[in-house]
């Protein structure tokens, strides 16, 4: 009977957690990872985005708003990446443990100096976002800093864990560290190549490892691509010799292969979140995999 | 989960009386994809307040949107001939598809974040607030007024249009006059609850309703009875299973039509055995 009920508290969420462990909600699979590996077995985490989805658009169900209502501790990205989704869900749940500048909140931003920040705030230029290119998590070393600001949080929280996250965070710190090296020695044969991309999410990724990724399919961010558009980065990829073009699960991979068809360049198949690409359960294994793939097609 | 779907219960019991009752009108001139129609010609022209970098939530962007809804509502009544060649449907699919089409144009020449723009056209019924839903259901009791006091000319412009014009009555100011609130109406929904849903609240109590009864009082209040199934019950389901809301309650509403065809059918058959 106690099991039943329990498992009917468990099904209508209940406001009171039916544990003691840590409640954690993220945004984005990316947060999602680096969440499991500070946590570990002390949280529970509930991670809203699907990694195959687009970051940009999130279709709201009705657990998101139950999770948010109870959660201890939410991570966001807090650069306007899930703004077409996540404000509207916060008003509704009204959870004051999550509001920004609480322990509870964790802004992955924070403390993270943005690239490609506007000049100016009109977006006339596409849609960028006003606080700079918000996809930094492909860089390992802001990672880091981003899995160090999670520690914090959840040691403010739940202090009674705190030597646990603090062990946690060192060991992730330790394994990034160690891979640095492997990645960048990976990497180094192709310093300065260009590579083009579909969406302008990659030039955190672009700048810790030394290729220029500032050609896109799309003309605009957010603007799908056009004939014209089209015409001028094939005369570019040609000009240039670039090798590759990447792609993400959401985006229209038929233009990147009509476009490798016109220059001969590879299509690689890129994701900003772990679990986008088979074999990429943790952080580390996803940047081992966008690593060894764009190598593979630089070749 | 009182405290997540309450809104959502809400604005399914307050506002969908109304588009049940507009519904009954669509179906019966046979338009039945107005509402899509007209609901893109409002957001045409939301892109073209984008263009010109106008607040997407300020009275002008309001403005420019009821202006092109009245410009649909105008072409609509002037093809609504009495005896023409073209059915009004295609029209309708013209002006739907010529819509779309100059909206993806002038964003291309926007250029500007269409996260934003997408959510200033369609709603999610599961993330309503308050605000909105009190908004829309003063608007709605204020369209149900007007739409009590003219309902004869209404009813009968709608249902006998040959009467009408032996009554000397302007059709097409009448026409002109429905499709403007009816603009009205559906692109305020549209902006809570999303295309697929208006369309469904439009068109499936009214068939049920058509299905079950032959008086139009009848008819409304199996359409209210089933609009109030449909949503309640569809909002329940996407708790349940935790599923995007407005497909949920559209999927049910597919589900209540199906049994209504099913019990109409049986019962015509057993009528007909009974009388032969």
């Amino acid at each position: 009977m106690k099991k039943i009920l329990l498992i009917l508290c468990t099904i209508l969420a209940c406001a009171v957690s039916a544990n003691a462990k840590l409640n954690v909600v993220a945004t984005l699979p990316d947060f999602g990872s680096l969440a499991r590996e500070i946590g570990g077995d002390k949280i529970d985490i509930v991670t809203l985005a699907k990694p195959t989805e687009d970051p940009h658009f999130v279709d709201a169900r009705p657990s998101f708003v139950v999770s948010l209502r109870s959660t201890d501790v939410l991570i966001d990205g807090g650069a306007e990446l899930e703004i077409g989704w996540l404000p509207p869900l916060l008003q509704n749940a009204r959870n004051p443990k999550i509001e920004i500048g609480k322990p509870g909140r964790v802004q992955a931003s924070q403390g993270i100096r943005l690239m490609n920040v506007p000049t100016n705030v009109t977006r006339a230029a596409g849609d960028v976002h006003a606080l700079g290119n918000p996809h930094f998590m492909s860089d390992p070393i802001i990672a880091k800093a981003v899995a160090q600001h999670i520690a914090q949080s959840f040691s403010a929280v739940d202090s009674a864990n705190a030597a646990v996250y603090d062990a946690n965070y060192k060991k992730f710190e330790a394994a990034i560290n160690a891979k640095l090296q492997e990645w960048g020695a990976a990497m180094l044969p192709f310093k300065g190549q260009n590579v083009v991309a579909y969406h302008d999410s990659w030039v955190y990724f672009a700048h810790r490892f030394g290729v220029n990724i500032d050609i896109f399919l799309e003309p605009k961010p957010g603007i799908p691509p056009s004939p014209s558009h089209l015409t001028e980065v094939i005369a570019q990829m040609k000009a240039r010799h670039i090798k590759a073009i990447i792609v993400e699960p959401f985006h229209d991979r038929r233009i990147a292969e009509k476009v490798a068809n016109a220059t001969g360049a590879k299509v690689v198949e890129f994701s900003q979140f772990p679990g986008g690409l088979p074999g990429t359960d943790s952080y580390v294994k996803l940047i081992d995999t966008l690593v060894s793939r764009l190598a593979a097609a630089l070749k | 989960m009182f405290e997540v779907m309450f809104w959502p219960i809400v604005a399914c019991v307050l506002l969908p009386w109304l588009l049940v009752y507009l519904g009954l009108h669509v179906v019966q001139r046979g338009i039945i994809f107005i509402d899509i129609a007209m609901a893109q010609m409002a957001s045409l022209g939301i892109c073209l307040a984008v263009l010109f970098h106008l607040d997407l939530e300020s009275w002008t962007t309001f403005a420019i949107a009821l202006g092109f809804t009245l410009v649909g509502a105008g072409i609509f009544s002037v093809t609504g001939k009495r005896t023409s060649q073209i059915p009004q449907e295609a029209v309708i699919g013209i002006s739907y598809v010529v819509a779309a089409a100059a909206a993806v144009l002038l964003l291309s020449r926007a250029a500007e974040g269409d996260e934003e723009i997408k959510n200033m056209l369609v709603g999610n019924i599961l993330l309503v607030t308050p605000h909105e839903v009190w908004e829309r259901f003063a608007l709605f009791v204020g369209v149900g007024i007007f739409h009590f006091i003219l309902r004869r000319n209404f009813l009968l412009v709608s249902f006998d249009r040959d009467g009408a014009y032996q009554k000397g009555l302007r059709v097409r100011w009448w026409d002109f006059l429905f499709y403007a609130v009816f603009g009205l109406v559906v692109t305020s929904f549209v902006r809570i609850a999303g295309v697929l849903l208006v369309f469904s609240y439009l068109i499936v109590p009214a068939v049920c309703g058509i299905n079950l009864a032959n008086r139009i009082g009848n008819r409304l209040l199996i359409g209210w009875v089933i609009a109030l199934i449909g949503g309640v019950g569809g909002l329940f389901l996407s708790f349940w299973w935790d599923l995007p809301s407005g497909a949920a309650i559209v999927c049910t509403f597919g589900a209540l039509l199906i049994f209504v065809s099913i019990y109409a059918l049986i019962r015509t058959r057993s009528h007909a055995a009974g009388s032969a």
